[in-house]
C-alpha cells in the first residue's frame, strides 16, 4: 500500500499561486505564511512542495465529502435551510491544538490522523452535489486556501451549475490568492480564534495576516461571517472578546459574529467545555461593540434568543432557529424585515425553500463507493 | 514549545533556516544590521530562534545541512543548555545583552 505521502504527490498539478525565485526557489502565495521554499521541501502546510523550481500543488481528490446544513459551516446569513455540500483535501498552515478536523488537517505531520483520499473529477463532485440536493459547495475541513486552485476549478463547475460557492477558512490568507479566489468564491467564513498575537503563534500563525484579509473579504464583496470558537482560559477574557469585538464592528457592524462553544478535541483536553453563561457574555461583549447580528452556537436550545436572527432596526424576529434547524422564516422575497422594510444583510433566496430534513440532516444515506477510494 | 537551534550550527551559520522562516525569527540575518546594539552575523557563533516569535512550523528542520535545529521535545539531552542560549539572545524579538554569552564561554 502506498503511503499517504506518496498519495498525495501522485494527485498533484503545477499551482497558479506562487512565483520563481533564483537557485530554483519559489515563494507561495496561498496563504499568509507566504514560504520561500526550497527545490524539494514542501512549505510549512504539507500539501504544496517544490520539485525542480516548480510548486506542485493538490490536485484531482478529496479527503472527506459530506452533505450539511449551511448553518452547521456556520453561514446564519446565506441561504437559509439549504443543503451545503462540502469537500476538504488534506493538510493545513496551522496546528490547532483543539483542531475538530484533525483527522484531514493533520494528516501529513500527526501519523494517528490517518484517512483515505479519493480520486474525483470535478464534474463528478458537482454531479454528486446536486444528486444529493446541495444548493450550495464549500470547501472545508482541512484550509481552503492552501489547496484553492482546486476548488477555483471545482466553483468554475459548480457555479455553470447554478450553486453557490463558499470557502470556510482559518483567513489567513494574501491579496493574491483572494484576487485569485473572487470572481469565484460567493461566501466566505473566517474563523477567527483569538484577538492575541502570542495565542496565534501557539496555533501556528500569527494575527496581523488574519485581520488583513478579514478587512479584504469585507472591501472586496465576498459575503463574509466571522466564528470565534471560545475557549475557556485561552480566549474568553472580557478584555480579549471585547477587542476583536471592536475591530469586527470597525470593519463592519453587519458583519455577522457566532461565538461556538468549544469542547475538548485532539491534543487540548484541558479546558472545560464552554458553559452556555460564557457564550452568552461573549456574545453580549459582541452587542455592545456594535454588531448587529451576534449569535451563540453549538448549545442548541440553551442560549436564549442567541439562535435567532432579529431585525436590527426593529427587532421583529425573521429567523427562527435550534442548533441548525429552521423553525420560522419571516424575510420578504427581497430579503427585508417584513415590518419596517429595512433590509438584512446577507444572501438570501427569494423564498425559503424548507429543510430537506429535520435531523440528522442527512437527505439520503449513501456509501462512500460513488468515489474510488483510492488507498483500498 | 519552540524549536531549538543546537551545537552543530556553530562554525556553520548556513542561513538557510533563516530564509525559509516564515515569521522571521531567526537571528541574526546575513548582512543585517539590528538598531538594538545586538551582534550581527559575523559576531555570533551560532544563530539563534526566538522563542516568541516562532509558530513551531518546522520549516527550518528539513533545510538545516547540519542538523542542528530541533523541536523542543525531540532535543538531544545533552544539548538541552542551547534552550536558554537561545532563548537568552532575543525574547520577543529584543536582544538581551545582559543574559547573551557565547556558549561555552
Amino acid at each position: 500500500m502506498s503511503t499517504l505521502r506518496e498519495i498525495i504527490h501522485e494527485n498533484v498539478r503545477e499551482g497558479e499561486l506562487y512565483e520563481k525565485l533564483d537557485r530554483n526557489w519559489v515563494r507561495c502565495f496561498a496563504c499568509g505564511h507566504c514560504c520561500k521554499i526550497p527545490d524539494g521541501q514542501p512549505g510549512v502546510c504539507k500539501v504544496r512542495y517544490n520539485q525542480g523550481g516548480t510548486l506542485f500543488v493538490p490536485w484531482g481528490y478529496v479527503g472527506g465529502v459530506q452533505c450539511d446544513p449551511v448553518e452547521k459551516k456556520p453561514f446564519f446569513h446565506a441561504h437559509p435551510g439549504a443543503l451545503a455540500y462540502s469537500f476538504g483535501m488534506l493538510g493545513c498552515d496551522l496546528h490547532c491544538a483543539y483542531c475538530q478536523n484533525w483527522v484531514t488537517s493533520q494528516a501529513l505531520r500527526d501519523p494517528a490522523a490517518a484517512v483515505g483520499p479519493m480520486r474525483v473529477t470535478p464534474a463528478e463532485l458537482v454531479l454528486d452535489a446536486i444528486r444529493q440536493g446541495g444548493r450550495v459547495i464549500v470547501s472545508t475541513y482541512n484550509e481552503p486556501l492552501i489547496t484553492s486552485e482546486w476548488a477555483v476549478v471545482v466553483f468554475k463547475e459548480a457555479r455553470a451549475a447554478g450553486l453557490v460557492t463558499g470557502f470556510v477558512s482559518n483567513g489567513n490568507g494574501t491579496p493574491q490568492v483572494l484576487e485569485y479566489l473572487r470572481p469565484w468564491v460567493d461566501l466566505y467564513k473566517v474563523d477567527l480564534k483569538s484577538f492575541d498575537d502570542r495565542h496565534y503563534r501557539q496555533l501556528g500563525g500569527r494575527l496581523q495576516p488574519i485581520l488583513d484579509t478579514i478587512r479584504r473579504l469585507h472591501e472586496m464583496g465576498f459575503w463574509l461571517e466571522i466564528v470565534t470558537l471560545v475557549i475557556p482560559g485561552f480566549n474568553d477574557s472580557d478584555d480579549e472578546l471585547t477587542r476583536l469585538a471592536w475591530f469586527l464592528a470597525g470593519v463592519s457592524p453587519d458583519i455577522p459574529w457566532h461565538v461556538t462553544a468549544f469542547h475538548k478535541d485532539y491534543k487540548m483536553t484541558d479546558p472545560e467545555n464552554t458553559s452556555p453563561e460564557t457564550l452568552i457574555r461573549a456574545a453580549e461583549i459582541g452587542k455592545k461593540a456594535g454588531l448587529r447580528y451576534v449569535y451563540a452556537g453549538n448549545l442548541p436550545g440553551q442560549v436564549g434568543d442567541l439562535e435567532n436572527t432579529r431585525c436590527s432596526n426593529c427587532k421583529t424576529l425573521l429567523i427562527e432557529r435550534f442548533g441548525y434547524l429552521i423553525r420560522g422564516y419571516h424575510l420578504t422575497a427581497n430579503g427585508c424585515c417584513p415590518s419596517c422594510g429595512s433590509s438584512i444583510p446577507g444572501k438570501w433566496a427569494s423564498a425559503f425553500q424548507g429543510q430537506v430534513t429535520a435531523h440528522p440532516f442527512v437527505p439520503r444515506t449513501r456509501s462512500r463507493s460513488d468515489l474510488l477510494v483510492l488507498n483500498s | 514549545m519552540a524549536y531549538i537551534i543546537a551545537e552543530p550550527c556553530i562554525g556553520t551559520k548556513d542561513s538557510a533556516c533563516v530564509d525559509v522562516c516564515p515569521v522571521d525569527c531567526i537571528h541574526p540575518a546575513k548582512g543585517r544590521n539590528y538598531d538594538d546594539g545586538r551582534p550581527t552575523y559575523d559576531e555570533v557563533p551560532l544563530l539563534y530562534i526566538d522563542p516568541t516569535e516562532c509558530i513551531d512550523c518546522g520549516a527550518c528542520v528539513p533545510v538545516c545541512p547540519v542538523t542542528a535545529i530541533f523541536a523542543q521535545e525531540d532535543l538531544p539531552e545533552k544539548w538541552h543548555a542551547y534552550i536558554e542560549i537561545n532563548k537568552n539572545y532575543v525574547d520577543s524579538g529584543k536582544f538581551q545583552p545582559d543574559k547573551y554569552q557565547k556558549p561555552g564561554s
